[in-house]
């Protein structure tokens, strides 16, 4: 009897889903928010990458809030796993050959990881991914060299830091402008690494941002002995 | 002075607490207690002029739709200003509360509740709803398990699942609007929601309902929170029975009334309300626990707010927000006063409370009176919100619901006054010396002497409930203002 409840409302269910996405106007081009973001970012933000110009500028508020959400896993993380005395990672050394090819691509990672965030406005990617990029830099050590350590009280500096960056830029545009996260700098010229006014300068702090926090997240769960 | 403080200024401090942490243990604790004072002050002196009319306040420069939004008007003005007063009471209340290491995560937890919470009450744009959603609830699993016990992580990881599911099913009902209207503002999506197709806006309401039900505590969509409620540290169960449900309520019910106000989706309202109630009520009589009890009858309390929601006239929604504000107030002094009486007589069962009321008078008299208030007795303030939600519900005509309001405050009454008679009536020998700290008695005097007069002269309260009934209810207002009409 319930199993027999259960797939009429599946049955049910199943069917408005597929009726609601069948309805959708895919195809149709883009219409409402989405085409006056493609026709006037550059105008409106200086940004030639209309992405990161939705992300960090129409919606900068929300990418605050996501910032704001990882910051909340890394730190619930290293409230439930805490421990006084302190936990070693379990891994063993890598082969010498894999230790040896990391030690020479961990400063490039790091290096592309920077690129990607700080061209944000300009080339695909921005601070989520170099930010994320980085941490993969840094795990690639932790795997290969039983031994490498992080600073954790340098990594929740830069955390920190990084965020109250981000609150002080939308506060400077309360202040010197008229909206919180407002752009009060020039937006000097479209497609130059100098350009599209606060975009960068939140980029570059949400990469610093992230490179630490997801450092710090692969850090607290791959210590796990005593 | 604008309500964007409201979000920015706890997150500024969540994120300067670690460096605050590298200099002194003592302002870490200090901190989130400067910032609920200036937020509450900031809430009581904006009040009037949100009251009056709605402040909408853009972000980033870009006028709606094509920003994000934040819209304070009376509701927003009332809930933000009860978050930020109860928020500063539970801080209070904490502030001695014995909390496991690491204590500068805790109040960095704690600070960024406070911002989803604020931002789900301000926020005007769907998906910036969704991203207060994720902040509040994520800090919320985070929170359960802070304890770092069996049970903690089992009730935390329940709720993780739960919450998994609501957020994406929520985020999936963003996207098929946003599919069909190209647009995410509150207000210009209640303006539009009329092209969208009727099998699509019902499939829609299916997903809005289950996402925000969830942690509104709805039914059949509750089972996380009596184990998160018992498991968090006391002063947490007062901020999800104070807090956290108050901004998912708000927010479930400002869509329901912008996008699909028809007197259908409002009659199934009522329903689930009622069942909600009386399942509550009858699984807070088997309790043996008393946090556990308190949540079930938390979640009780909502599906009485739910009803007075769904009966959808002025006068209802009047005593729903009303209920929402003592509830508030109570349900935080009963978690204050457990989370004592359990700390003293070292074990969280009802049956361990014997005799507590003669060896700890005073935290078991804030008990008392905070069960008395909830029941609904005069003249405390929990009998004028009920006096009024059983009014507009029988003004509507609906019987059968009013009825069964009765029985489950019966019920209520039964099971808070078996707790207060185990206070005062049986007899235990063994005596505690620890005391409760002062700092918590304080807090919980502060909620005394609010309920006390809120009892005495409602109108204080009720007077401000009519511009907030009317902003949920008045669609073409929200609107007109919501998109500089």
């Amino acid at each position: 009897m319930r199993k027999v409840i259960a797939i009429l409302l599946l049955i049910i269910i199943g069917y408005y889903s597929i009726d609601t996405i069948l309805k959708i106007p895919f195809g149709e081009g883009v219409k409402g928010v989405g085409k006056h973001y493609l026709e006037s970012t550059i105008k409106e933000t200086g940004a030639v990458n209309s992405v990161t110009a939705i992300v960090v500028s129409y919606r900068g508020f929300d990418t605050l809030g996501e910032v704001t959400v990882l910051f909340l896993a890394a730190t619930g993380l290293g409230a439930i796993l805490y421990d006084k005395k302190g936990k070693k990672r379990s891994l063993q050394n890598a082969s010498l050959i894999v230790k040896t090819s990391s030690k020479i691509i961990y400063p490039l990672i790091a290096l592309l990881g920077a690129y990607v965030f700080v061209h944000g406005h300009l080339t695909p990617g921005g601070g989520f991914q170099g930010g994320a990029i980085i941490a993969t830099g840094v795990l690639l050590m932790f795997i290969s060299y039983r031994s490498f350590e992080t600073n954790h009280k340098a990594l929740s500096i830069i955390e920190s830091l990084a965020g109250m960056t981000f609150v002080t830029i939308g506060f400077a545009g309360l202040i010197y402008g008229t909206s919180f996260l407002q752009n009060i700098l020039p937006f000097g010229i479209p497609g130059e690494l100098f350009s599209a006014g606060i975009i960068p300068l939140i980029y570059v702090a949400v990469g610093f941002k992230v490179g630490a926090e997801l450092t710090a997240l692969l850090d607290n769960l791959l210590k796990t002995i005593k | 002075m604008s309500p964007v403080h409201f979000i920015a200024v706890p997150l500024f401090a969540a994120f300067l607490i670690p460096l605050i942490g590298k200099v002194s243990k003592e302002l870490v604790k200090i901190i989130p207690g400067i910032v609920l004072l200036y937020l509450s002050y900031l809430s009581i002196s904006l009040f009037p002029i949100g009251v009056n009319r709605p402040i909408v306040e853009i972000i980033a420069g870009f006028n709606p739709p094509f920003g994000i939004t934040l819209y304070y008007g009376p509701i927003a003005a009332f809930l933000t200003t009860l978050i930020t007063l109860v928020g500063f009471v539970i801080w209070l209340y904490s502030y001695k509360f014995i909390i496991r290491e690491p204590t500068e995560k805790y109040y960095m937890l704690f600070m960024m509740l406070i911002t989803g919470s604020t931002g789900i009450v301000l926020t005007g744009d769907i998906f910036n709803l969704f991203v207060f959603f994720e902040i509040t609830s994520i800090a919320a699993y985070s929170l359960t398990a802070f304890l770092r016990d069996r049970d903690g992580a089992e009730a935390a990881f329940k709720y993780l699942l739960i919450g998994s599911f609501a957020s994406t099913f929520f985020l999936l009902a963003i996207a098929i609007i946003y599919a069909n209207i190209h647009t995410l503002n509150l207000a210009d999506i209640a303006s539009k929601i009329k092209d969208i197709p009727l099998t699509t806006r019902l499939f829609i309401l299916i997903l809005i309902i289950i996402g925000l039900g969830i942690e509104s505590e709805m039914f059949p969509l509750n089972g996380w929170a009596p184990d998160a409620y018992s498991q968090a540290p006391s002063p947490v169960g007062a901020v999800f029975g104070g807090i956290v449900v108050k901004a998912a309520i708000y927010s479930l019910m400002r869509i329901i009334f912008l996008m699909f106000h028809t007197a259908d989706v409002l009659h199934f309202l009522v329903v689930m309300g009622v069942i909600t109630l009386l399942i509550a009520e009858m699984s807070a009589m088997k309790q043996q626990q008393i946090k556990r009890m308190l949540a079930f009858s938390s979640i009780g309390q909502m599906g009485l707010v739910i009803i007075a929601f769904g009966v959808g006239t002025e006068p209802s929604v009047r005593a729903a927000m009303f209920q929402m504000f003592n509830h508030a107030l109570i349900k935080s002094l009963l978690f204050f006063a457990a989370g004592y009486l359990v700390f003293h007589s070292g074990s969280k069962k009802i049956s361990a409370l014997d005799g507590l009321g003669h060896d700890k008078p005073i935290t078991s008299f804030f008990f008392a009176f905070g069960a008395l208030a909830i029941i609904g007795l005069p003249p405390f303030s929990g009998f004028w919100s009920k006096l009024y939600i059983l009014l507009s519900v029988a003004d509507a005509g609906l019987m059968v619901p009013v009825v069964l309001i009765l029985i489950s405050s019966i019920i209520e009454a039964v099971y808070y006054l078996r707790v207060v008679s185990r206070l005062y009536f049986y007899k235990e020998e063994a005596t505690d010396v620890r005391r409760t700290p002062v700092s918590g008695l304080v807090a919980m005097g502060i909620l005394t002497v609010v309920i006390l007069i809120v009892g005495f002269y409602p109108n204080l309260i009720l007077h401000w409930m009519t511009p907030a009934a009317n902003d949920l209810l008045d669609k073409a207002a929200y609107i007109k203002f919501g998109l500089f009409h």
